[in-house]
């Protein structure tokens, strides 16, 4: 009686300890992890439940998944972030950025490089921002934030960026602090033909609201002083833009004609400026960025500055972008850091750019390709590797939204006979 | 003395000039007889796949003032701006995709000035497109606005089928409303922007009734272009459709399995043969891949029993470019690896669309023709191709865009095959 009251007891147990195992929704096997926040860089396994990271670790058991894929020699990392982008993608064939032509709808660029959240720089200020939520944000599966430029029209044109009349602190910081302050994290800078006010604007805004503020700073003939900006108008935190471009006509650059870095960048740097990548279409340039990291002066952040103009140029993508960095000699860890984990950090979303337990399941897969690649700048001036990424998988809140070569998918049956 | 120095002065003077004058004249000897740069762009040693001119070979290719200027062996180097070195590198038209959804804008929910079609220019160059054609999102009510607000700004060259329904795809799915129907209006629109627009297009319609079917097809009957027949007629059945559809009209989405069409493959995995009558009478077969428009269960027994696709039409939109479709290199990749050579491929996607198209100025590499031209690298390794059913078709063999010019002007170098090497 006893001996099948007993038997009876460790059967219900094993039948709900199989049924308990079957936890995982999808179980990612056999990659090598980097991820950053947590120092792993490490043939691990992922696995993803209910939209959020369950586990990583070495070895976990294929029959705990509902879903295996296999990738066994790629890369694992978490989602990209992009931290400059122009997304406030719209109709008005007046308009430049904002609401217009030049920006870009997100989803076509950003799973198929890996990205799955990007950060609009300043396409909308605080007078546009909710139709960029409406129109943009709210319909986008890419993970959209937002720099809020201090220009309350945003990047309408260049000429209404000069209105110093538009440029209200206050509004802005309520903005950010009363409405919106899980979407914004920060106040762009951008386009101004004159002195350091609209720097200044935007770092009262940012001082308001306590976020970071991005600059683009360079359309001033003669160029203003970077390192006056550096040491007396932005803050540890703030964010410089376009760090390897060459005017150099109006705007001052990083390494000087003599291909030196100027010494006061490293203190900036030390000082805890922030130096984005800000690629574009017009602000990365070969002779800028070779000596830069030659002289050891690495950006703390790679982005794109996507956009029309930047889309089928020099840039083309994120992937692309990171690629460069290999390119001039970055380890592959360093890259996946300023383009994950430094970013989430420096807008102060640390939960995003990691793959924590319990963070949401945003990941990229990477192959490295190898082969004979040429990288472009903006100049049209070409810069050999042997490495480029390319993105195999990418995961938005646990569900595949990329997949190149199939990896999530059932082999068809191959009725050809060969 | 004095005289004899000024002699002597004078007679150096002349001597200078009459030196000055022999250099002049054998510089100018030099510039009458040295070669003038007469190309923008040279691109040499690429192999030449230009099916309109039956073109399969090693060949140079000059351009000049946006466009094609020349094709030979040998062109001599000095006699261009620019030289491209495409050796290893297969030289084609630039692609015409016979199939999108690019009459983008803001409002949400929508196909037409709506955020479920896409911008041309984000997708076409990177994968060797220089022409895609719109597939009906807009109709005699709005194609105005699609010419103002996406055509007149777009890099990509962009072609349109009109919709019969006056205010294209306006919803997100079929309707049954046909008021906004108006054969005048429509053959007034087609007529006024001819240049623009290659026929009418019928789909998305729910109704039983075959007028919509008929006046779009008389419309294009009166304008002498052809009928695109798309998706979601449920009431429709196939047979009746390719029967109505004459020589040059086109059907898309032609290797689909859902249940609102009679599948082409039956469940025994026999193709229907009036299915390959129709296409053996003119009727044309577009890929049409979408989400949801491609099977590899129907497209691979299809190929195999003689139903090949005429055009390789995308079907991009916000719901195929990041599914199984990706992109137009994607699909001619899929049909490379069911063993179409690459001759092929190109020609589904370039001349092919042009003649369906009656563009003939299109999707060629004659001289004189516009210099839209696509420079594709074949890949050889390990791919996975995937369907509207999430399944995967392995292959070795894929496609990539090195190099996209459209009209005379580079506007996509994968590699920097243009560019100058940066010199430390």
């Amino acid at each position: 009686m006893m001996k099948r009251l007993l038997s009876v007891i460790v059967f219900v147990l094993l039948v709900v300890q199989s049924m308990r195992a079957q936890q995982y929704d999808l179980l990612l096997k056999g990659g090598h992890v980097i991820d950053p926040k947590n120092k792993i860089d490490a043939e691990m396994d992922v696995a993803v439940s209910a939209g959020k990271i369950a586990q990583v670790a070495k070895n976990i058991n294929a029959k705990n998944a509902k879903q295996v894929i296999d990738v066994t020699g790629k890369y694992v990392t978490p989602g990209i972030i992009d931290m400059h982008v122009h997304a406030f993608n719209g109709a008005d064939v007046d308009s430049y950025i904002a609401n217009g032509l030049t920006s870009l709808p997100p989803d076509g660029f950003t799973f198929r490089a890996g990205v799955t959240t990007v950060v609009d720089a300043g396409s909308s200020g605080w007078r546009n921002f909710r139709q960029f939520k409406k129109q943009t944000i709210d319909k986008s599966q890419t993970r959209v934030l937002a720099f809020l430029n201090i220009v309350g029209t945003g990047m309408y044109g260049r000429f209404e960026e000069q209105d110093t009349s538009d440029m209200n602190p206050q509004q802005a910081a309520w903005m950010i602090k009363k409405l919106y302050p899980d979407i914004i994290v920060g106040i762009k800078s951008a386009h101004y033909w004159g002195d350091f006010t609209q720097v200044d604007k935007a770092v009262q805004a940012g001082n308001l609201a306590n976020v970071p503020v991005i600059v683009d700073f360079g359309e001033h003939d003669p160029p203003n002083s970077i390192e006056a900006l550096f040491m007396q108008h932005l803050r540890p935190g703030d964010i410089f833009t376009h760090t390897y471009s060459y005017g150099p006509k109006v705007r001052e650059t990083v390494v000087d004609e003599n291909q030196k870095v100027k010494p006061f960048i490293f203190k900036a740097q030390q000082r805890g400026i922030i130096f984005d990548v800000g690629h574009g279409g017009g602000a990365f340039s070969w002779r800028q960025a070779v000596p830069a990291v030659q002289q050891g002066f690495l950006p703390n952040v790679i982005s794109t500055d996507l956009h029309s103009q930047s889309m089928n140029g020099g840039m083309k993508d994120m992937s692309n972008v990171m690629s460069k960095f290999l390119a001039l000699g970055l380890s592959l860890n360093d890259v996946i850091l300023r383009s994950t984990w430094n970013p989430a950090q420096v807008i102060k979303r640390p939960e995003l750019g990691n793959l924590d337990v319990g963070a949401e399941a945003d990941i990229a897969v990477f192959s490295i390709r190898k082969g004979d690649f040429g990288f472009l700048d903006i100049r049209n001036t070409v810069l050999k590797g042997t490495q480029k990424l390319e993105t195999e998988l990418t995961l938005r809140a646990g569900k595949v939204m990329w997949d190149l070569n199939g990896l999530a998918a059932q082999p068809w049956e191959n009725e050809l006979k060969k | 003395m004095k005289n004899r120095s000024a002699y002597t002065s004078k007679i150096r003077n002349r001597h200078r000039t009459i030196e000055r004058i022999k250099l002049l004249i054998v510089l100018m000897s030099v510039a009458a007889y040295a070669p003038a740069q007469q190309y923008d762009l040279l691109i040499i040693n690429g192999h030449v796949i230009d099916p309109k001119n039956k073109i399969d070979a090693v060949l140079d290719v000059a351009v000049a003032d946006g466009k094609i200027a020349k094709l030979a062996t040998g062109i001599d180097s000095l006699q261009s701006k620019k030289i491209i070195d495409a050796k290893g590198l297969y030289v084609v038209p630039g692609l015409i995709d016979m199939h999108t959804h690019v009459f983008v804008g803001s409002k949400p929910g929508t196909f037409a000035d709506g955020m479920y079609s896409v911008s041309a220019d984000d997708f076409s160059f990177r994968s060797g497109v220089t022409t895609m054609v719109d597939a009906g999102t807009s109709g005699w009510q709005n194609f105005p606005l699609f010419k103002e607000q996406v055509i007149d700004h777009s890099q990509t060259r962009i072609l349109a089928f009109l919709n019969i329904f006056g205010t294209g795809l306006s919803s997100g799915q079929a309707i049954k409303d046909i008021s906004t129907i108006n054969e005048d209006s429509t053959v007034a629109i087609m007529q006024r922007y001819r240049d623009l627009i290659v026929g009418s297009r019928i789909g998305h319609f729910d109704g039983s009734d075959w007028t919509p079917f008929n006046t779009a097809l008389d419309a294009a009957t009166k304008m002498n272009e052809p009928l695109f027949v798309e998706c979601h007629l449920p009431q429709y059945s196939l047979r009746d459709q390719l029967k109505k559809m004459r020589p040059g009209d086109i059907i898309t989405h032609s290797y689909e399995e859902i249940t609102e069409r009679l599948p082409v493959v039956d469940s025994s995995g026999k193709l229907h043969s009036f299915v390959l009558d129709a296409q053996q009478r003119g009727v044309l077969f577009d890929v049409g891949h979408g989400g949801a428009g491609f099977w590899f269960s129907q497209a691979v027994p299809a190929f195999q029993q003689g139903l090949a696709p005429n055009t390789f039409g995308t079907d991009l939109h916000r719901f195929s470019m990041n599914a199984g479709m990706k992109s137009i290199l994607n699909i001619m990749s899929k049909y490379l690896n069911l063993g179409m050579s690459v001759n092929d491929v190109v020609t589904r996607a370039s001349w092919n669309a042009a003649k369906a198209l009656k563009h003939e100025e299109l999707g060629n590499l004659s001289e004189g023709s516009v210099a839209d031209i696509a420079i594709l690298n074949l890949q050889h390794g390990s791919f996975g191709f995937v369907d509207a059913g999430g399944k995967r078709l392995s292959g070795d063999k894929k496609l990539e865009a090195e190099l996209t010019i459209r009209a005379g002007k580079i506007v996509w170098d994968l590699n920097g095959l243009s560019a100058q090497p940066y010199q430390r």
